[in-house]
């Protein structure tokens, strides 16, 4: 077990070494934000008065080194446009987008776990369809599109939902709503396939022939061992409703680090970006970590092998 | 029906009633604040904001002239100075007296190079600011600067004054978060990302404004902000697409709109070896492509069509200036005559979606090109990678660039004169008039060289000259509010 967290740590270096180096140097291709933060009416002289200023006409190489040097001691520098420590911009948003993606987490959970389980369990059934035509869809539909959809019916319709912000329960309905339909239909259509294989096994059908009864078939026999491969994607997923809630975020303008990371894009705020990929990353590794963990309680074969 | 469901909206939903109050305003704009600190950010969002909480020496009054603000009067003892008579007796929110030490601490403090002000270049014209006594100052300049009010005013980011005390504390970290100004609102509150909340300043030496509190919402998809408009979340929405004013011209909301200061114009480069070199040409695209035609489509009519590269209030600028009428067999004749009988293909380069319908008018407008025979292969940059090619000097062809600007000075001078950053043009009989024209302080004196200046310019064809776009809101029926050519917002006035 040691041997697997020293291993897992040291992986967890190199793909966060690599990750910085690749958002370094991304995010500079498109060039420095010099003219971007001056007027438009700027002299080339003044942007590149700017630019000296600001450090940004030094070499890429000694620039990236004093960024991860200071980066490991947890200084990621100051956001061009706010004049703010970088990290404490991101950080300072992590709990509205930790908000609204728990909420569609749990929404997607609570649709697609017993959808699938019903699907599985009824093959062929007009459930079973059903839930395929929702994966399909839920997997299909533009974000973008379906959060239009829902303001204009729900806000602008029947005025029952805001359209938008952060405060009650009630803003977070509508992107919550939109952020879980793509993790409901991945997640609905993998369990639902590995239920169906588990069903399908020798030991249920020695479980069946023992006279167990098929719901305790079902959901303890055959969700236990379903679980394992459709882990791996719900720890994907939590990943993508913590990161890629920046459609989201911005249509339904909900304060959150996705809507920060877009803007800092946009405006080339390189240090607020490098400090929101380097988040995701960390938060990524750590939750592929928990899922490897888990599999060890789920399958008591990969305790006994480590 | 309808009367359940308003019941239905009051009862469930408080926190999105706000708006209907009838003592605050709430406005969503596209972004949220960078900062309090007028001097520190280089965004209009930003400035919209910080108006409402900071005063400049001068402001614009509702005729869209330079009128007094913290500044009473003026007048140029010599070319080089501008002497300001300041308001007595104001008072900043935290009760710092204003007067000539505030002016000259905010301009010291901005024009210093290590301060990194975004907007250093609209103030750097100013090398010293000098107490005369407690509410004279002088403000000197090393060249005659006719456009010095221009840069004083609010859009004139870092003019706006300061409280010297305040501003000092913590490095000035104090008054980016907590901003402390004359203005006519106090601040109350900013949650990022969420809302900026600003209360009535009950001593505001203007008189206290109608409306007691406004809210500054950033909500960034147009869609979302008008169907905020539209239930009510919100009072004031900006940017609504001119296919949106219908929807919202009934019920309980209704548009106002205003042509902006901003310019709509093709430019040619004519710095390198291709068609747009030949006079003719660029006189035949004036007359190949038809602005009114595209103004009518794509704006609703909407906006104001210019003759001249020039905002329709800008100093100098004559109603009588006529632009290229739309005629497509001269535009032909014109190109057979500079030796392109069977057109040419050119590079149309452009940003899209950066300003309202840009992509749109640009396509529209290389379809009027393919009639004459010119064909322009659109290339849509990003805006930074925009910036990149422009500080290269290497916008080629035709560009859609949009300008704005209140006098010549502030317009032809960057566009057109010989080795300008922004200009790709080069005539050296116009150099000379814009640089009379920068020197000369009389306004009647400059008025008689730009109107020389204009004549070369509507022959020489440098430019195709559009539209002024409209700024187009969506308002609260019940509130009164009047927008602004420059696009900045201004509350004081505002009332229910």
């Amino acid at each position: 077990m040691a041997n697997f967290l020293i291993s897992r740590l040291l992986y967890a270096t190199v793909v966060l070494l690599g990750v910085s180096v690749a958002v370094f140097f991304l995010i500079r291709i498109g060039g420095d934000p010099s003219a971007l933060f001056l007027p438009p009416e700027a002299p080339v002289e003044e942007i590149q008065r700017f630019r000296h200023l600001m450090g940004f006409d030094r070499p890429l190489l000694v620039q990236y080194f004093e960024f991860l040097g200071r980066a490991v001691q947890g200084d990621f520098g100051m956001s061009l446009r706010y004049e703010q420590p970088a990290m404490s911009l991101v950080l300072e948003r992590v709990p509205a987008t930790l908000e609204l993606g728990g909420m569609a987490f749990v929404m997607s959970l609570a649709v697609a776990i017993p959808l699938a389980i019903l699907a599985a369990a009824n093959r062929g059934s007009a459930i079973d369809r059903a839930s395929l035509l929702i994966s399909l869809i839920g997997q299909s539909f533009p974000a973008f599109w379906l959060a239009i959809m829902l303001i204009l019916l729900f806000s602008e319709t029947f005025y029952i939902l805001p359209p938008s912000g952060r405060g009650g329960w009630q803003h977070l309905i509508m992107p919550a709503i939109v952020l879980a339909t793509y993790s409901t239909a991945i997640i609905t259509r993998l369990l639902r396939s590995s239920m169906i294989e588990v069903l399908q096994s020798d030991y249920v059908r020695t479980a069946r022939g023992k006279g167990v009864r098929e719901s305790r078939i079902i959901l303890s026999h055959a969700l236990r061992n379903a679980a394992i491969p459709t882990l791996t994607v719900i720890g994907l997923q939590v990943g993508a409703l913590l990161g890629g809630a920046v459609i989201t975020e911005e249509v339904f303008a909900y304060p959150g680090i996705g809507r920060l990371a877009i803007q800092a894009i946009a405006n080339r705020d390189f240090t607020v970006v490098q400090a929101f990929v380097l988040f995701m990353a960390v938060v990524i590794v750590a939750i592929n970590l928990l899922v490897d963990l888990s599999y060890g309680f789920l399958d008591p074969r990969l305790r006994r092998n480590k | 029906m309808a009367g359940a469901i308003s019941t239905a909206v009051t009862v469930s939903m408080p926190l999105v009633a706000a708006a209907q109050s009838t003592s605050t305003v709430v406005i969503a704009q596209a972004a949220d604040a960078y900062s309090m600190d007028p001097a520190k950010h280089s965004a209009f969002p930003t400035a919209n904001i910080l108006f409402q909480i900071y005063d400049g020496l001068v402001t614009q009054n509702e005729k869209g002239e330079i009128a007094p603000a913290l500044a009473t009067s003026w007048s140029n003892p010599d070319p080089l100075t501008w002497r300001f008579k300041l308001r007595e007796g104001v008072k900043f929110h935290n009760g710092e007296a204003f007067n000539a030490a505030a002016v000259k601490y905010t301009f010291d403090r901005a024009l210093d190079p290590n301060f990194k002000a975004p907007y250093y270049s609209r103030i750097s014209q100013i090398k010293a600011v000098t107490v005369v006594d407690d509410y004279t100052i002088d403000i000197k300049t090393d060249k005659p600067f006719p456009t010095m009010l221009l840069s004083l005013y609010e859009a004139s980011f870092p003019a706006l004054i300061v409280a010297p005390t305040y501003t000092a504390q913590n490095n000035g970290a104090d008054l980016g978060a907590k901003p402390v100004g004359t203005g006519p609102y106090r601040f109350v509150e900013w949650k990022r990302d969420e809302r900026v909340v600003l209360e009535a300043n009950p001593d505001y030496w203007g008189g206290k404004p109608s409306i007691a509190k406004v809210i500054f919402r950033p909500i960034k998809e147009t869609r979302t902000r008008i169907a905020e408009l539209k239930s009510e979340g919100v009072d004031i929405a900006v940017d609504v697409p001119p296919e949106d004013i219908a929807s919202l011209e009934s019920g309980d909301t209704k548009v106002v709109s205003v042509p902006s200061e901003f310019l709509y114009f093709l430019a040619f480069d004519t710095t390198r070896d291709t068609p747009l070199k030949d006079k003719r040409v660029r006189q035949a695209i004036n007359y190949a492509v038809d602005v009114d035609a595209i103004q009518q489509a794509l704006l609703n009519g909407m906006g104001t069509r210019i003759a001249l590269t020039l905002p329709s209030n800008a100093f100098s600028y004559d109603p009588s200036w006529k632009p290229y009428p739309y005629d497509p067999a001269k535009a032909k004749a014109l190109l057979a005559e500079a030796g392109y009988p069977n057109g040419f293909t050119i590079p149309l380069m452009t940003r899209k979606g950066r300003y309202m319908k840009d992509s749109e008018i640009v396509e529209a407008t290389a379809g009027f090109l393919s009639k004459v025979g010119i064909k322009a292969n659109i290339q849509y940059l990003e805006p930074g990678v925009w910036g990149q090619v422009s500080e290269k000097k290497g916008r080629e062809g035709i560009t859609f660039p949009g300008w704005s600007g209140r006098d010549p000075n502030l317009v032809w001078a960057p566009l057109l004169h010989t080795g300008e950053y922004q200009s790709y043009y080069s005539n050296p009989d116009l150099d000379k008039l814009l640089d009379a024209g920068a020197a000369t302080i009389d306004p009647a004196e400059r008025k008689s060289i730009y109107t020389k200046a204009a004549a070369i310019i509507k022959d020489d064809a440098p430019h195709l000259p559009m539209v002024q776009p409209p700024l187009i809101y969506g308002l609260d029926k019940k509130l009164s509010w009047t927008p602004r050519a420059d696009g900045m917002i201004d509350l004081r006035k505002a009332h229910y």
